[in-house]
């Protein structure tokens, strides 16, 4: 029984992490909490509807839909958020636009797709399950798992090991100093945007496989939750991101399985945790000094 | 010559249209949004009826006047005060479901428009209201088909139930059935509560399993069922689940869980297979006929007594416009031979009618048995 709900928390966790990384990054580069990115993750999952029901190779759905949903993210920066901050905006206001693009997302994709849930088709191969004694894993979580530890290390290799990675802890830095060395802050910027929405869309992916039901506004509640799990890791920190994602499922999960009767508040009593760890450490677990360091 | 008969035609036309008048019955009902669902079934059955009987007994014609509330409470209102006001509708169906139609029963009261909800269970709704009324059974009574059902038929003697906090529904039949199972000497080992949006049902479903019930009460609307069913297949529980008429809108519940659906039971109002008058078994045909051979939703069934309850009433009014004589003889419907059965409408707006178990086989919905009041 508790092995059955650990794995179940990883699963859920992994997801939170997935997306709350993005989430991360661009308040690292850009200071900007980005609303919209919890609809990135919907965008992934419906992009992948639409490519399965296109084609019947799963995989190569996947890859398109991630690829896709990280064109739109792209185009919300440079639609929506470059133009603002060209102006020099106050950051309220690139706030308030993130909003509005969350909102246009979600009822673009109301208006495509009507607001009743879809269901969520996918190769009967994540159904199957293995028994580790008495706790039934399905093949979905074990996948979800591996990637995102997998995809979690390739994001920090990334940022601490190349010459982009480097560039864009130096633009979270100083944006100015950078320019001035003659560095493309504006290519950096987008590939930020970029990869955060192909963790979101391969996070929203995931939980699409493990819940099958997909719907416009599938990803404001998620979104919440990643945003919080980024704020309770401490945000700028990816790592930090990563460790909320699974705190945060861990959390959700226990709550039900030692208290089932509390079933019910399991979402209040997520976040009173959570407020009960910022008591503590304001500024989240691997809470992050911007004057001395980055992600 | 020519021309006579032109003017002849014209005169002939005109008449007519003197004599018998456009009357409007306004339809409030989520045809867009997460609920659409059962708005498109409902509506599937009211364009059949409305075709079945176009026009009154006084060859006035009656038109339909749909407003979408894409199954919200503020468009609710609003589309009730457009219909009543602009559209001068003299009678309204709607708006479906219990927690739209508790929106609905103030604004209809003050403009005393007589209207019908096919499908709303809530008790509250048809509260100390003569102009509300309602074409289904209340949530008491499916609360207690349910427990008798799994006491008589299932010989269940142990049962977990689940409540959805955030739905009346959920909760009412919930409390009905456990206070009936116990009378007939059933054991509720647990009650869980889950969230309507609720996604992961794993944690519950384990504690479902470590009770070992012989069925388990679930009272859900059909994506949370979807999920839980779906769930408790890959976690290996093959209990007897149970639910009431919230799971109906089979598209959503098999497109989700698939084959983890099969042998759900719930509680409806009507069964194709168990037509129980001369009209439902037309209704039936012609339903097969006009949708393609489609499973005649019981939502269908109710939106088009909904229709016939209305057009019953205008037909004993003298001015079929009269609204304050439609809202009266609503509640004088008498043994009205209607798709789901015989209607008797009481002063209360609730009508009393039997129930049927259903049992989803292959996406559809096969008949078990039928629980009398």
């Amino acid at each position: 029984m508790i092995l059955q709900q650990f794995f179940n928390a990883i699963s859920l966790g992994s997801m939170y992490a997935l997306i709350a990384i993005g989430y991360t990054m661009v308040y690292g580069v850009l200071r900007l909490i980005n609303f919209a990115h919890g609809d990135i993750m919907m965008v992934g999952a419906f992009f992948a509807f639409i490519f399965f029901s296109l084609s019947s190779n799963f995989f190569l759905a996947v890859l398109l839909a991630i690829v896709a949903a990280s064109v739109v993210g792209a185009l919300t920066y440079k639609v929506a958020y470059k133009p603002l901050l060209d102006k020099n905006a106050p950051k309220i206001s690139l706030l308030i636009t993130a909003i509005g693009v969350s909102f246009f997302l979600e009822n673009l994709f109301n208006m495509i797709f009507g607001g009743t849930p879809q269901a969520f088709n996918y190769p009967p191969f994540f159904d199957q399950t293995i028994e580790i004694s008495h706790a039934i894993i399905t093949y979905s979580s074990i996948v979800t798992i591996v990637i995102t530890i997998f995809v979690l290390c390739i994001v920090l290799w990334f940022l601490n090991r190349t010459k982009y990675g480097m560039a864009i802890k130096a633009i979270a830095f100083d944006i100015d100093t950078v320019k001035l060395m003659g560095i493309n802050v504006d290519f950096l910027i987008v590939l930020v945007f970029v990869i955060g929405s192909m963790l979101a869309s391969l996070g929203g992916i995931f939980y699409a496989i493990s819940y099958p039901s997909i719907d416009p506004l599938m990803g404001v509640l998620v979104g919440l939750k990643a945003f919080a799990a980024a704020v309770l890791g401490g945000i700028g920190s990816v790592l930090g991101a990563a460790i909320g994602g699974f705190i945060l499922g861990f959390s959700e999960v226990f709550i039900v399985a030692f208290f089932p009767d509390l079933a019910g508040y399991k979402d209040a009593i997520a976040f009173v945790f959570l407020i009960f760890i910022l008591l503590f450490r304001p500024t989240g677990i691997m809470g992050i000094d911007f004057e001395k360091q980055r992600f | 010559m020519k021309k006579t008969i032109l003017t002849l035609g014209i005169s002939a036309l005109i008449s007519t249209n003197l004599l018998a008048k456009d009357i409007k019955i306004g339809v409030v009902m989520p045809l867009t949004g997460a609920i659409a669902g059962y708005g498109q079934m409902t509506k599937k059955g009211i364009d059949l009826a409305h075709e079945m009987q176009p026009t009154l007994n006084n060859k006035d014609k009656i038109v339909l006047v749909y407003v979408d509330n894409a199954g919200d409470k503020a468009q609710t209102a609003n589309a009730v005060n457009r219909l009543i006001s602009k559209d001068k509708v003299v009678a309204i169906i709607g708006a479906l479901t219990s927690s739209n139609s508790l929106v609905v029963a103030p604004i209809i009261k003050k403009y005393h428009t007589p209207t019908v909800a096919p499908v709303a269970t809530n008790k509250r709704v048809t509260y100390a209201n003569p102009y509300m009324n309602r074409a289904c059974f209340i949530d008491p009574f499916q609360g207690k088909v349910a427990a008798k059902f799994a006491v008589d038929n299932l010989h269940a003697k142990t049962a977990v139930v689940i409540i959805d906090k955030s739905q009346a529904y959920s909760a009412g039949l919930a409390k009905n059935f456990i206070k009936d199972y116990k009378k007939r000497g059933g054991k509720v080992l647990k009650v869980l509560f889950i969230t309507s949006g609720d996604k992961d049902f794993k944690a519950i479903l384990s504690s479902i399993k470590a009770a070992n019930p012989d069925i388990v009460y679930a009272p859900l609307y059909a994506p949370e069922m979807a999920l839980i069913l779906k769930q408790a297949k890959t976690l290996g529980i093959h209990k007897q689940f149970l639910a009431g008429d919230g799971v109906s809108d089979l598209k959503t519940l098999t497109g989700v869980a698939k084959d983890a659906s099969n042998n759900l039971m719930y509680s409806d109002h009507f069964n194709e297979a168990a037509a129980p008058t001369k009209l439902s078994k037309q209704f039936v045909a012609k339903y097969h006929q006009k949708y393609n051979n489609e499973q005649v939703p019981s939502f269908a069934a109710n939106g088009a007594d909904s229709y016939f309850i209305i057009v019953n009433a205008m037909n004993k009014c003298k001015n079929p416009a009269d609204k304050e004589c439609v809202a009266k003889n609503i509640t004088k419907t008498k043994k009205l031979e209607g798709v789901t059965g015989y209607i008797t409408i009481p002063k209360s707006g609730n009508p009393t009618k039997s129930a049927v178990i259903n049992q989803v086989q292959d996406s559809k919905a096969v008949y078990k048995a039928t629980v009398n009041p």
